[in-house]
């Protein structure tokens, strides 16, 4: 199973080619279909909140910016559990093992 | 003079990046569709500033926008460095969104780099000056670069909205190449470093900050030591603000970060303006725990650098002689596995990823593609 997770991992990353594209016209078919007359006339920036809810490679890179800001639901480091699981990452932790 | 064959490319995405491997691998590339659909459409007033940057530094370089500013055209030229140069960064993104591709180009310029930027030192968004001071110059060193020359001096601080902050950074040249690195062991963490800054507000609030996130580290070890300064004056800009920047260091020399910072945004600002009521930031003591919980979190991860120097790490891998490298990371973030498709585009490199299920980590390794500075005078 580790051989197929790796295997996974890089796909994640790299992704299939085929796969990208059949995804691609999916969604074009899917827009041509909401422009229809009646919303013609369509302010910018909503048609940009669409098309960023939809596809996922907008969303990853939309932000320009190294920082991991997804952390917000921080855990409460004053839990013992949490304390214990993170404490042979210090020194001060156990070097039995 | 034949046509050039451009590189074509969509969208505003992962503007940096491409910027430095079009840069690195002498690629010019075209990019289209810059926020099309958008109410103001076009580049936005960093991007612009990072290109101005990347001409100041380079030679025989061209940039061509069009009207709106959705298209782009960049020709790289040869990186030259050169010493005591100026740019002012603006206020719409701070200068750490400036220094990583300028620490990358530089390093593989003609000359050394030093360089006076002025804008954002400190903000929530990017990394602050002072972790590139403290972990991400110090990165370097694993790939053979010498840390002699290599400086960042914090002259003077600026949040926003206003900024007002200077920094000098000094880059070195690599002689002929970066050398592959096995960088897999992580270590234990042994010690506990930090900058507490606080400008235009009360000195206590860099002391009480210290005082919360103290308290978190206290059950885990007792090395942490956070500096306290407090900029007044003309050195600590021109808007309110205070943040936090620590490090922790491993045995096996390895440094995590984590940094945060509080400051007004500009519809704040204004809307202070209007009303008698003094405005007030966020308590201090609650966001000294924060950011000390940011820190444990990504100890926890595990990985040799913390989730903001993943991508870093991964381009200066690539960046290599054609030798394997192998390094040890925590959760990939979103930016990272960009940077890691950016990085197959440009340079044609791909990373062997491999999760090590037992210490949820994750090891890639590659063959590097093998850059030779290039641009360095040979005698």
């Amino acid at each position: 199973t580790v051989s197929r997770q790796s295997k996974n991992l890089m796909q994640l990353v790299y992704g299939q080619p085929e796969m990208i594209t059949t995804i691609q016209e999916a969604q074009t078919g899917s827009g041509s279909e909401d422009s229809e007359d009646d919303e013609f006339f369509k302010p910018k920036g909503e048609g940009d909140r669409k098309s960023s809810k939809g596809t996922t490679s907008n969303s990853l890179g939309a932000e320009d910016c190294s920082k991991y800001t997804s952390q917000i639901n921080l855990k409460d480091w004053s839990s013992e559990d949490l304390v214990q699981s993170i404490r042979d990452r210090f020194v001060t932790g156990d070097w039995s093992k | 003079m034949g046509k050039t064959a451009y590189k074509r490319l969509k969208g505003e995405q992962q503007f940096r990046q491409r910027l430095v491997l079009a840069t690195l691998s002498g690629t010019p590339i075209l990019i289209e569709d810059i926020r099309p659909d958008e109410t103001s459409p076009g580049l936005r007033p960093h991007e612009v500033s990072l290109l101005r940057l990347v001409e100041t530094i380079s030679d025989d370089c061209s940039v061509e926008i069009n009207d709106t500013g959705t298209k782009l055209r960049y020709k790289p030229g040869v990186v030259m460095g050169g010493k005591h140069l100026d740019h002012d960064c603006g206020l719409s993104r701070s200068i750490g969104y400036f220094l990583e591709p300028l620490i990358v180009l530089s390093l593989f310029g003609k000359k050394s780099l030093s360089i006076r930027l002025k804008g954002i030192t400190n903000d929530p968004k990017d990394p602050s000056v002072d972790t590139f001071r403290t972990t991400t110059l110090h990165m370097l060193k694993h790939f053979g670069v010498s840390l002699e020359g290599l400086e960042l001096k914090i002259e003077s601080r600026g949040v926003p909205p206003l900024g007002g902050g200077e920094v000098v950074l000094g880059v070195p040249i690599v002689q002929n190449s970066l050398s592959a690195t096995e960088w897999v062991d992580e270590g234990m963490v042994k010690r506990i470093r930090g900058v507490a800054f606080s400008t235009k507000v009360s000195p206590q609030f860099g002391n009480r900050m210290v005082y919360a996130a103290r308290g978190i580290f206290n059950r885990f070890i007792p090395d942490v030591h956070i500096f306290i300064d407090h900029k007044s004056g003309t050195s600590g800009g021109r808007s309110p603000g205070y943040g936090i920047s620590l490090v922790a260091e491993t045995t096996s020399g390895c440094l995590i970060s984590a940094d945060a910072a509080v400051c007004f945004t500009k519809e704040d600002m204004e809307h202070f303006e209007d009303s008698e009521e003094k405005p007030e930031l966020s308590p201090p003591e609650d966001f000294g725990v924060q950011v000390a919980s940011m820190l444990l979190g990504e100890i926890e991860q595990g990985g040799v650098v913390d989730s903001t120097h993943q991508g870093l790490l991964f381009l200066l891998c690539a960046l290599c002689p054609q030798d394997v490298s192998k390094v040890r990371v925590g959760k990939l973030t979103p930016y990272a596995i960009e940077t890691l498709r950016n990085i197959r585009d440009f340079l044609g490199v791909k990373f062997v990823i491999n999760p090590e299920p037992t210490t949820n980590t994750v090891m890639l390794k590659c063959v590097g593609c093998g850059l030779k500075n290039l641009s360095r005078k040979t005698s």
